[in-house]
């Protein structure tokens, strides 16, 4: 039980999500979602460039063969022997074909026609052959091959063979003619094809990157809920969510009203035990105190104890059901001013001046009741120990002090104040349960215990006006 | 000084009312919210002592209503819900004082004796008029410096005219604060005080104003 409430409350939930680091698995929904879709479009896009470049290769080989069929043709046509000569004229030499390039030298242009009977014996050849051979393989029993070679110049060619029946005779008329502008013209393609999947690929993801964005948003609207609620600046969680996740937000506020009940029923369960145990202990004492004899003594003695353990432990079941308690705060200035009012009320008497500087708006992240039972016993302490004033000071930290927000609550009097032997002793945190004498009888053991849950310290120095100057560090809003 | 006790425990209430009654106080008491609420609503009580968990009616409640009705007399509040949320919750309500419990008879009649003298507007434990001085803490008269041996109505009687000097109370008012509600009263016997009260303090410390009452005051040197 002592180890329960002797941890400081640390459990500040991680803020916000941390980009992932380059080179790791992104941590982040939104970031899996782009990569998956990015990887996804960027394969996608790669396999339809390849196809498309591939199509239209073949496409081009396909014209390409047609051209150098119509060659083909017109060199046939040109060997058909003059009818007028008779049934075995010789085939004629073919001669312009149409196409000039076959007739400069090492064109790249380049026509045979060979004797299919004869081991493919060259008949005749294109003067832009210059009398080299076209470096073919044979066609063998096959009617036409489309392929690739080389031609003379060592240039790449693309060669169109076709066996003709002429007559009586077998030939076979080989085309070749470069590749090199039907190359560049597939390059061409290839090149306008990446740029344009390039520019799709880069469209999807950005799209991909909006509808992850735009999607998830109603996460981000959830989670700045939750956080108000945590800070208390709301009360439950906005319901008004997509349907996969307004489930969620009603659980999640189920589960706050339940934590809020929970404390409220534990804390009623606390205070009825305090009053049903407190009178009968008043009339106790008081009962013992008007007998006399060493029986009544004992027994005052022992109701004494009873009362001081039983505070005791009240005090500290109170602050074991505080901590779990989220999405709470309230309002520093206006229970410092009834606090304060009631100060007056109760010490009218002392003449006493109450004085004090705070700051509107500034919330305790925290219940009430517990920052009024912390500001209550130090305005309770400086005013029953004041000479003649008492002054209250609230101040926000600044950020460069703590991660969290803070503030500081500091009262200080112009009493006798303490040495700084009873000022440690004071705030000694945790006191053992059985110890029967309460510290100082100050309370501030109780004050610096409250803080600590709080993850806030109570100090005590010596004030400027004389007295002692006791300041509560607190988290605020 | 006639009192008010709201207290549920039986056993707690009769110490009360037993420990006020020896300081000197005539004391009435209620065991419930209910019955408070009513005595103290049309009772003249120089004080009241609230118990603030009560059945029927609670005591926050019973304090509100008072204050709301007007009612200004002074209230010590006992409660065994000693956080300062409910302390201050208390005084809010229109309470002057709060002692928690567990607490000591002492603390009570201190509470009580300060409150009572406040409302009558003196700041300090002694009430002195001429002659006549008043020990509140210790409950002794003394007259010249003499000690005063006076019986507990007397006490009563002369501790009220001293907290009022100067002013004239009626025999009514007089009443109302010696005694219990349930006691019987006879005006007469309020002549009957006073009378043995010139005895003992001097004649001419107590004026009587004809149809109106008394007055306690210094006699002034003709």
């Amino acid at each position: 039980m002592v180890t329960a409430w002797a941890h400081p409350l640390t459990s500040e939930p991680v803020q916000g999500g941390k980009p992932a680091g380059a080179g790791r698995k992104p941590r982040s929904l939104s970031g899996r979602l782009v990569v998956v879709a990015a990887v996804w479009s960027v394969l996608a896009l790669a396999v339809a460039g390849f196809i498309l470049v591939g199509l239209y290769q073949a496409a081009s080989e396909r014209a390409f063969d047609a051209q150098l069929d119509v060659y083909v043709k017109s060199i046939l046509a040109e060997m058909v022997p003059d009818p007028a000569a008779g049934e075995s004229a010789p085939v004629r030499e073919p001669k312009g074909v149409g196409e000039p390039r076959f007739s400069l030298p090492l064109s790249g242009w380049y026509w045979t026609v060979a004797e299919a009977a004869n081991g493919e014996k060259i008949r005749f050849a294109s003067l832009s052959l210059v009398g080299d051979p076209l470096d073919v393989e044979p066609l063998g029993s096959a009617e036409n091959r489309s392929s690739f070679g080389t031609g003379p110049g060592n240039e790449e060619v693309r060669v169109r063979q076709q066996r003709i029946g002429l007559g009586s005779a077998e030939f076979i008329i080989t085309v070749a003619a470069e590749t090199a502008g039907f190359r560049a013209d597939v390059r061409d393609f290839a090149n306008q094809v990446v740029l344009t999947l390039v520019v799709i690929g880069a469209g999807l993801v950005g799209a991909v990157f909006l509808q992850v964005r735009v999607g998830l948003r109603p996460l981000v609207r959830l989670r700045t809920s939750l956080g108000e609620v945590r800070r208390g600046e709301a009360d439950e969680i906005d319901e008004n969510l997509p349907v996969e996740l307004a489930p969620l937000a009603v659980e999640l506020n189920a589960l706050i009203h339940s934590n809020r009940e929970i404390v409220e029923r534990s804390r009623t369960h606390v205070g009825n035990l305090a009053h049903g145990l407190k009178t009968p202990l008043s009339v106790i004492s008081n009962e013992a105190r008007t007998a006399a004899g060493p029986f009544a003594d004992k027994v005052g003695e022992q109701a004494e104890i009873m009362s001081t353990q039983i505070q005791h432990h009240l005090e500290r079941a109170r602050m074991a059901a505080q901590r779990r308690v989220i999405g709470v705060s309230c309002e520093v200035e206006p229970i410092l001013s009834r606090l304060t009012r009631a100060m007056s009320k109760i010490y009218r008497e002392r003449d006493v001046e109450l004085e004090g500087a705070m700051p509107d708006g500034l919330r305790f992240r925290g219940e009430q009741q517990d920052l009024e039972e912390l500001a209550g016993n130090l305005l309770d302490n400086a005013c029953k120990w004041a000479n003649s004033r008492v002054v209250v000071h609230v101040r926000q930290l600044q950020h460069g002090e703590a991660t969290r927000e803070l503030f500081e609550l500091a009262v200080e009097d112009d009493g006798p104040g303490l040495s700084q032997e009873e000022r440690r002793e004071a705030v000694k945190r945790g006191r053992r349960l059985d110890e029967t004498v309460p510290g100082t009888g100050l309370g501030l053991s109780i004050v610096a215990d409250l803080a600590g849950l709080y993850g806030g310290r109570l100090e005590l120095d010596r004030a400027e006006i004389g007295g002692l100057r006791a300041r509560l560090i607190l988290p605020s809003v | 000084m006639r009192l008010l006790v709201v207290e549920d425990d039986a056993d707690l209430n009769r110490q009360l009312v037993t420990a006020l009654g020896e300081a000197g106080y005539a004391v009435d008491t209620a065991f419930d919210g209910e019955e408070g609420h009513f005595l103290g609503d049309t009772e003249p009580y120089d004080a009241v002592v609230l118990d603030l968990g009560l059945p029927k009616l609670d005591g926050l409640s019973v304090l509100e209503t008072w204050r709301r009705d007007g009612r200004a007399m002074p209230v010590l509040i006992l409660t065994a819900r000693d956080r300062w949320s409910d302390k201050v919750a208390g005084i809010d309500a229109g309470a002057d004082d709060y002692v928690a419990k567990p607490f000591h008879m002492e603390e009570v009649l201190a509470r009580v004796r300060a409150l009572v003298r406040r409302a009558a507007g003196h700041a300090s434990n002694e009430i002195t008029c001429g002659l006549v001085r008043l020990d509140l803490r210790a409950g002794r008269v003394t007259h010249d410096g003499n000690p005063v041996k006076l019986t507990s109505h007397e006490y009563r009687l002369l501790s009220y005219l001293l907290h009022h000097q100067g002013k004239v109370i009626s025999r009514t008012e007089l009443t109302e604060h010696l005694y219990e509600q349930d006691f019987d009263r006879d005006s007469n016997t309020v002549e009957v005080f006073v009378g043995r009260l010139r005895k003992k303090i001097g004649a001419d410390m107590i004026e009587t104003i004809r149809g109106l009452g008394y007055r306690l005051g210094a006699p002034v040197d003709e």
